[in-house]
């Protein structure tokens, strides 16, 4: 259950660091604004680095239903 | 007249042991016409040729193991034995293996699927979904105890670990693969979270590769709500599922490297996203910096401190000059005692004494002028040689 809120927030988490480089990169923006979001942009691919080295493979083998929906033959 | 009259069972049973017993092991070639697979899993068929033709089954169990959907109009070599049917009094075979005439046969069957799906636009670019970029859930549809199998999960662990995969087991072989493999689609299209499938196989021959090449994979394929992947056997083997896929990768492996990111590239992205962030903030900060000193430098700021400079100087000039006339004046005082000093010695009063001079003192001064001298007073007479005191009082005489 864990592993998937990292594995989902992995994906936002990088989403976000990208847009925090955008954001820093356009030259109107609040010295404030700034500390903000270039702080939160330093944890996330702290945090980001942690999820990766410490990631798992998951492997789901599904049931299969072959009486389904459908019965061929 | 006939000396012996048979009831119809009789004859029937006749019949059946003669050619059940002459046509026990038969190999025959002809063209499958009139084919129907039953929901019990038998298959019905005729094979016919130009002249003639024969009623053929197929019992299900046994038909398992053709690795192609029979389909009217297609040549094949069956194996099998006749049987007879008493109920009906008909003949048929009892199939127990089929194989097409020749890879020909194959061949054909394939171009005309191909042609048909594509003029129904199942292979058209534009019915073509976008892979996602970086899917977190990837769905796999291949056999269980397969090489591909084994090919994509080393390759998920290996470059991308964080993956999380969902595998919809199947058959990838032999005729009840197709539908295995149709089904296993629509049971990862039933997961929500799957981002996109894999249909993958390992190497083997045109036959092994068939279900791949069959209608009812590609219809699945083609209505798939998430995008797939095929990666299906060798670099060289084009299946029909392939056409009709998202994406055709050569193999399994090609297949998961496609999807997944490089270990060390996600792992640069971030530490770009992290250089670029801190010179991005850097370089913020120094506009600021420029910003405060070229107000700084403006007029307006300016001014205030120039006055200030200009006042300082005025007031260590002041100063410097106070210090010079101060020096000067002492300078002037300091001349004149020392002349007054030498003056002073020239008329040295021990030498006056000397002469035999006194000098009246009373109370601490010199008595100058005889109109100061106190009368009622002591007084002191100092001479050249000693001082005498003189306590009584002086009277004066007229």
């Amino acid at each position: 259950m864990k592993k998937k809120t990292n594995q989902s927030s992995f994906k936002t988490d990088l989403q976000r660091l990208e847009e925090i480089s955008t954001l820093l990169d356009t030259s109107e923006i609040d010295l404030e604004e700034a500390i903000t979001l270039y702080e939160e942009g330093i944890l996330l691919s702290k945090k980001c680095l942690v999820t990766l080295n410490q990631a798992e493979l998951k492997v789901n083998e599904l049931k299969s239903k072959i009486d389904d929906d459908e019965n061929n033959f | 007249m006939v000396e012996n009259t048979l009831t119809v069972t009789e004859i029937t049973r006749l019949i059946k042991n003669d050619l059940e017993e002459n046509f026990s092991s038969l190999s025959i070639v002809g063209e499958i016409s009139n084919f129907k697979a039953h929901s019990s899993g038998h298959w019905y068929f005729t094979l016919k040729d130009s002249d003639a033709q024969i009623s053929c089954t197929m019992w299900r169990g046994v038909n398992n193991y053709v690795f192609f959907s029979p389909q009217d109009g297609m040549k094949v070599t069956i194996i099998g034995r006749i049987t007879v049917y008493p109920p009906r009094g008909n003949y048929q075979i009892d199939v127990r293996a089929m194989q097409p005439a020749g890879v020909g046969e194959l061949q054909i069957a394939y171009e005309k699927l191909k042609e048909k799906l594509q003029r129904e636009g199942l292979f058209a670019s534009e019915n073509k979904k976008e892979l996602p970029e970086l899917p977190m859930k990837i769905g796999i549809v291949t056999s269980i105890g397969g090489a591909a199998l084994k090919d994509l999960l080393s390759v998920a662990k290996r470059r991308f670990p964080l993956v999380e995969l969902f595998i919809a087991p199947c058959v990838v072989q032999g005729s009840d693969a197709a539908a295995s493999i149709a089904s296993a689609i629509k049971l990862l299209n039933k997961q929500d979270e799957v981002e996109v499938i894999i249909v993958a196989r390992g190497g083997g021959s045109l036959e092994d590769l068939w279900a791949f090449n069959e209608e009812l994979v590609a219809y699945a394929i083609y209505h798939s709500k998430i995008s797939i992947v095929t990666g299906i056997g060798h670099e060289i083997d084009f299946t029909i599922a392939d056409f009709v896929a998202d994406y055709r990768a050569a193999t399994p492996t090609a297949a998961m490297e496609i999807l997944t990111p490089e270990m060390n590239e996600i792992t640069t992205l971030i530490r770009n996203y992290d250089d670029e962030i801190t010179e991005s903030m850097f370089s913020i900060i120094d506009e600021h910096k420029i910003q405060i000193s070229s107000i700084l430098n403006s007029y307006g700021f300016r001014n205030p401190v120039e006055l200030l400079k200009l006042y300082s100087q005025k007031v260590d000039t002041g100063l410097y000059k106070l210090n010079q006339s101060i020096e000067k004046f002492l300078n002037l005082k300091k001349n004149r005692a020392e002349l007054l000093s030498s003056r002073l010695s020239a008329h040295d009063v021990q030498k006056t004494l000397a002469k035999g001079f006194v000098l009246v003192k009373q109370e601490d001064k010199f008595v100058t002028r005889a109109k100061k001298f106190q009368t009622a007073k002591p007084h002191t007479l100092i001479f050249y040689d000693n001082k005498i005191q003189i306590d009584k009082n002086y009277e004066e005489k007229n």
